[in-house]
């Protein structure tokens, strides 16, 4: 291996190792994506609920802050205390992480909606149920969405450190090339797809985002 | 906009039954965790041969049960694992060796005979923490000394004794930390074996192999599993005096996990003594200098070898 150079040793780890690298690949991506998954679920009816009430939103988000000012792998160290070695350590990191873009990106975009669009709502006999649907979701969507994205981006960082606790992932392969002595090749390989998921993940949300946008619909 | 809000609501209602079927037993569809009942958690370790036997258990259990098998890797040091396996974080270690464990983790005295340290750890590790060591896999990975093929022919050398009538000549590496460790290290063997090299060398033990290749040395002392002796083509010389303790290489499992799946017992039995040390050389050589993952070489070795289903094919 000593005479190929750094592209073509790069090309056969794909060759030799491409199935495992694929099955990392995935792992990496579903760790990130349930952390903001279940971030969304939680985070969003909050954010909408801290919206409509002022006094809370200012100690709900102020402590999403506090969470994010604790360094990723003291994080994971804390809870892997609690919740031992393995993939849920991280997802729940990821989770903790995740919530405060998507909390305060709900909230400014709940804020945002012009109040006379409300009022028009209400004038037209709609219930509270519908001014939210009709009316305040899909005017902050893209805020909302927004949040999403950078949290997953964020996500998919903090996964690859996830591997110092044994969740497994591209982090994986990074930490064996460190380990390996002649390992450049290994370290880009799990390197590379990482930032390329990464930057996909983000444009395809943005694809997403836009899709839902109404203000968008009308130059489609 | 009737459209929009269906397709708002139901992908909301995804998101929730996503949730709802995840949530409860928190098993990610997708994802194997180690708090799932149907999943067995195997610590994998850091470096290239634990991973590789991590591979081959993971294959193994997976060839032959329908549970799913969860590898746990990069756990540091053998305290780590065993606090993993305490913490029923793992319930199956892929390799731990027998001399690391005695004098580690059971902090008894060591013990040189490689059968009588392996019964030692068996008990103590049944009674202590109730977890069943398996027979070794057929290699240990412990403290040798090696010359090239063109030394050995040129003092005939086959032994470590051999040494003793022209270790005069000869120039050493060593590891750093061997050179002035108590009991086992260089001033003891010296004694031992009345082996004195004219120069010895302390370097790190990764550069050994190739300062005996290169030809700046003449006998090193390196890990007897390490790939470099294989593809350098080196000529292990034989502990004939028993000077190094033992580290025979084993599955290590907890009987938890062994009361739950009774089967597993006749698969990790079908590994004993199967990977001789130079088959382990092989396989670390593959991952080390071929660029192959440690998983890919774990499959293809059970393959290669049927995953051992005719007891006969040791």
């Amino acid at each position: 291996m000593q005479n190929m150079n750094l592209l073509q040793q790069f090309i056969y780890y794909f060759q030799q190792n491409g199935s495992y690298v694929f099955s990392q690949f995935v792992r990496h991506f579903l760790i990130s994506a349930y952390g903001v998954l279940f971030a969304a679920v939680i985070g969003i009816p909050i954010g909408i609920m801290i919206s409509r009430r002022k006094k809370i939103a200012s100690w709900v988000i102020g402590a999403a802050n506090v969470i994010q000012t604790v360094p990723s792998l003291a994080m994971l160290s804390i809870l892997m205390l609690a919740l031992g070695l393995g993939v849920n350590t991280v997802i729940v990191t990821v989770f903790l992480y995740s919530l405060l873009p998507i909390l305060s990106n709900t909230y400014t975009g709940m804020r945002q909606v012009d109040d006379v669009a409300l009022d028009v709502g209400k004038g037209m006999g709609m219930t509270k149920f519908q001014r939210l649907y009709l009316i305040e979701l899909p005017l902050s969507i893209s805020v909302i969405m927004a949040g999403v994205r950078n949290a997953l981006v964020v996500a998919i960082g903090i996964t690859a450190i996830g591997s110092f606790v044994g969740a497994g992932g591209l982090g994986d392969i990074i930490i064996r090339g460190t380990n390996a002595t002649n390992g450049t090749a290994i370290i880009l390989v799990g390197a590379l797809p990482t930032a390329f998921m990464a930057i996909f993940v983000d444009w395809l949300l943005g694809i997403v985002e836009r899709r839902m946008d109404p203000a968008s619909k009308g130059k489609r | 906009m009737q459209r929009k809000t269906k397709f708002f609501i139901s992908l909301i209602g995804l998101v929730f039954t996503t949730f709802l079927f995840s949530g409860c037993s928190f098993a990610l569809p997708g994802l194997s965790t180690n708090s799932d009942e149907n999943t067995i958690s195997i610590a994998g370790g850091a470096s290239t041969e634990s991973q590789i036997t991590g591979g081959l258990v993971k294959g193994m259990i997976e060839h032959y049960t329908d549970k799913k098998v969860n590898v746990i890797n990069n756990l540091g040091t053998t305290t780590v694992i065993h606090q993993a396996m305490m913490n029923q974080d793992v319930s199956i270690s892929s390799i731990r060796y027998t001399g690391t464990d005695l004098t580690g983790t059971l902090k008894l005295d060591p013990e040189k005979d490689p059968g009588k340290a392996f019964t030692i750890v068996k008990k103590a590790f049944e009674k202590r923490y109730d977890q069943t060591w398996f027979p070794s896999y057929g290699f240990a990975n412990t403290y040798t000394f090696m010359v090239t093929k063109e030394t050995a022919k040129k003092y005939n050398l086959k032994k470590i004794s051999d040494l003793k009538k022209v270790a005069d000549q000869l120039t050493a590496g060593v590891d750093t930390s061997w050179m002035n460790r108590e009991g086992d290290g260089y001033k003891a063997f010296s004694e031992e074996y009345g082996v004195d090299f004219k120069k010895v060398y302390p370097m790190q033990i990764g550069l050994v192999y190739d300062a005996v290749h290169a030809g700046k040395m003449d006998v090193v002392l390196g890990y007897s599993t390490d790939g470099r002796i294989a593809s350098y083509d080196l000529v292990m010389l034989e502990d004939d005096m028993k000077f190094f303790p033992p580290y025979d290489a084993s599955i290590v499992a907890s009987n938890t996990i062994l009361k739950k799946n009774p089967e597993l017992k006749a698969i990790f039995k079908k590994l004993e003594g199967t990977i001789s040390t130079k088959e382990m050389q092989k396989l670390n050589y593959e991952v080390d200098n071929n660029l192959l993952e440690p998983d890919i070489v774990a499959t293809k070795f059970l393959e290669e070898h049927h995953y051992f289903e005719k007891g006969d094919e040791k």
